[in-house]
């Protein structure tokens, strides 16, 4: 099967979209990589403090004409933004794969979950209508206004440069704020891409801005006073320590989203048809670089002929995965997207080993890739039994294509596991009984669930959310949290004597 | 090698559509009497194309285990691109029913491989599937009457 073409052609030079404009930056110049053969595909600038301020001001002077555009009107944009979308479906996946590294289906898996919120955000006359009470007392009517606020600034990860800002932006556009994306200057061209359509999907200038850059740019929006609140997904020191306490500091709203480490709880009872394909996609999709992968899985019971059975199951499948280069469309991993995460994932597995994990698929160096690529980025897949929960390997978030296997015999064991870890981003459980089902779903104190089910995303309409050091702050994106986020509720009370 | 995911048997589910819309063009050109029925064949096969198509698009998430919901070996339902040359009517409608016997195995299969993974995929597999199936029985009839 033919390699899919490449639709960034030489080296694209990203620029900054301020006020309707492509604006070239003075900040320093950086090379965007392609992971899969270290292809310089792209070059984004650092932009400055002066940049980022010249794009909120923008938005700030687009907000008051934007917030009187009707909702109908700002719907109606929005769903220009998805057709456009939806034709260049193929040509939006394909440079997600070329500047991230992920496989074809991965990047359409991803601008499918991506154009949803904006499907969903196309809702937003019914989405953001109020509600009213008449005769509060006699005569006196109340009712609830959700009103916009004014400028947000929106900061994106590197694992899904198209989607994740996508949680965001709809709505916030959609309330009839004005936002200032800051894209992962790892992976800057979806972005870029996007605000191509918006540009031709008519949205007035100011309205949607994109200024790429580093800590210059998040500090610059962190200390903008004009900046109303930020959503920002990434690392959780950097949620922890520096988005949620700043944001906290200058009164702003502020969703931050952090790291995980997930656990997958297999019951003895468990479809192993179904559910080895499922760790499959959960350990090793997007290899591991996703804040709702399993990282840990948890086996229960003492049943030795099930556990060699699930783990033969999951040697056998992970050891034939194929990695490749992701618009190879037979391929089923792709690199990790940079020699630093490679070597800080490394060294996770090493750290693994030394506090006594065993290996029983190593895939450091025991792997090969489809095509004539070098390996500076690829990994095979790991699995470690003989797991421990205190180990570093399930305390910390690894961020890549590894699985720790960790036995217990009960499933309240499992539970306290879960519910001990730092982290509650994900968790989910694997068994054909619903009462375990149930009451594992009760129990475990994990901001999205899965029963049966490896990826636990919620679609556009269900809030994305995630607990203690997984997330900082109150409402999520996505749906109609993210409504209630970009929105503050003005209520009044009307009386005409 | 089998392909396990859902853009490689996609791209291959294209490609058997197109290569039996080719065939019956062939037939259309050598058998004009039952031309019309299989030019209707070869656009019914890029309406498919299309189907099989908006229902990847349409379903593909990274919560579904789109690169490992397949086992697909192609090289159980790969057939000849054209009638050969040598065969007369009889022989080359058997032939055209050889293959419509590969597509429904096809896509049977792999609605069932992928029916826990894949949502509206397999459905749409098994659409086409029955839709085949129709049309086998067309080719059946068509084959008494000659």
């Amino acid at each position: 099967m033919a390699i899919l073409e490449e639709p960034i052609k030489g080296i694209a030079e990203v620029k900054n979209y301020i006020d309707g404009e492509w604006v070239e930056s003075e900040g320093e110049i950086q090379d965007v990589v392609n992971p899969v053969n270290g292809e310089v595909i792209a070059r984004v600038p650092i932009s400055t403090k002066e940049e980022i301020d010249t794009a909120v001001e923008a938005a700030k002077v687009a907000f008051p004409d934007w917030r009187r555009t009707p909702p109908v009107a700002r719907a109606r944009c929005l769903f220009r933004l998805k057709e456009l979308l939806e034709e260049n479906f193929e040509e939006l996946s394909r440079v997600q794969t070329q500047e991230h590294g992920k496989t074809i289906d991965e990047s359409r898996g991803e601008t499918r979950r991506g154009i949803e919120n904006v499907e969903v955000a196309c809702g937003i006359p019914t989405l953001m209508q109020g509600y009213n009470s008449e005769d509060i007392a006699s005569g006196i009517d109340e009712y609830l206004i959700p009103t916009p606020l004014g400028v947000f600034g929106i900061i994106g990860p590197f694992n899904f440069p198209f989607m994740i800002p996508l949680w965001s932006a709809p709505y916030a556009v959609a309330t009839g704020n004005c936002v200032v994306i800051k894209p992962s200057s790892e992976v800057p061209l979806s972005q870029m891409k996007i605000a191509e359509l918006v540009d031709e999907a008519g949205f007035p200038p100011g309205v949607w801005n994109v200024v790429n850059g580093g800590r210059t740019v998040v500090n610059g929006m962190l200390d903008h006073p004009d900046i109303e609140g930020i959503t920002f997904v990434g690392s959780t020191p950097t949620a922890k320590d520096v988005i949620y306490p700043r944001c906290g500091a200058t009164g702003k709203r502020v969703i931050a989203q952090g790291g995980a480490s997930n656990f997958m709880v297999i019951m003895p009872d468990c479809n192993l048809r179904a559910t080895i394909p499922a760790m499959m996609t959960s350990f090793f999709g997007n290899a591991g670089q996703r804040c709702l992968a399993g990282q840990n899985a948890i086996i229960v019971g003492d049943d030795d002929r099930f556990y060699n059975e699930f783990i033969n199951g999951v040697v056998d499948t992970a050891k034939k995965i194929v990695i490749g280069n992701g618009l190879d469309e037979e391929v089923q991993m792709g690199p990790v997207r940079d020699t630093e995460k490679k070597t800080k994932i490394l060294s996770y597995i090493s750290s693994g080993i030394e506090e006594g994990a065993k290996i029983r698929l190593d895939g450091r160096g025991d792997f090969k890739i489809k095509g004539d690529y070098p390996d500076t980025c690829f990994l095979g897949t790991t699995i470690m039994e003989n797991v421990k929960p205190e180990m570093k390997i399930v305390t910390e978030e690894i961020f890549g294509p590894t699985m720790g296997i960790i036995r217990v015999k009960t499933l309240d064991e499992a539970i306290k596991i879960c519910d001990d870890n730092p982290f509650h981003n994900a968790d989910a459980i694997f068994t054909s009984n619903g009462r375990t089902a149930r009451e594992f779903k009760y129990r475990v104190k994990s901001g999205n669930v899965g029963i049966n089910v490896g990826i636990v995303a919620p679609m556009a309409f269900f809030p994305f959310s995630g607990m203690r050091d997984s997330f900082f702050g109150i409402l999520h994106t996505q749906g109609k949290e993210a409504i209630r986020f970009f929105t503050e509720s003005k209520v009044v009370i009307e009386r005409w004597p | 090698m089998p392909l396990n995911t859902s853009a490689s048997v996609i791209s291959f589910a294209k490609q058997l559509e197109a290569d039996s819309a080719g065939f019956y063009e062939k037939m259309a050109e050598r058998y004009p009497k039952a031309a019309e029925l299989f030019l209707t064949f070869s656009k019914e096969n890029n309406k498919y194309t299309i189907m099989i198509q908006r229902a990847y698009y349409g379903v593909i998430t990274d919560a579904i285990e789109g690169c490992f919901a397949f086992s697909v070996e192609t090289d159980k339902y790969t057939f000849e691109r054209e009638p050969a040359k040598e065969l007369g009517h009889i022989d080359a409608l058997n032939q055209a029913i050889d293959m419509e016997q590969k597509l429904i195995s096809f896509y049977t299969d792999a609605a069932e491989q992928s029916k826990a993974f894949m949502a509206d995929v397999p459905r749409t597999f098994l659409i086409v599937a029955k839709k085949r199936k129709d049309r086998e029985d067309k080719l059946r009839t068509l084959l008494k009457e000659t």
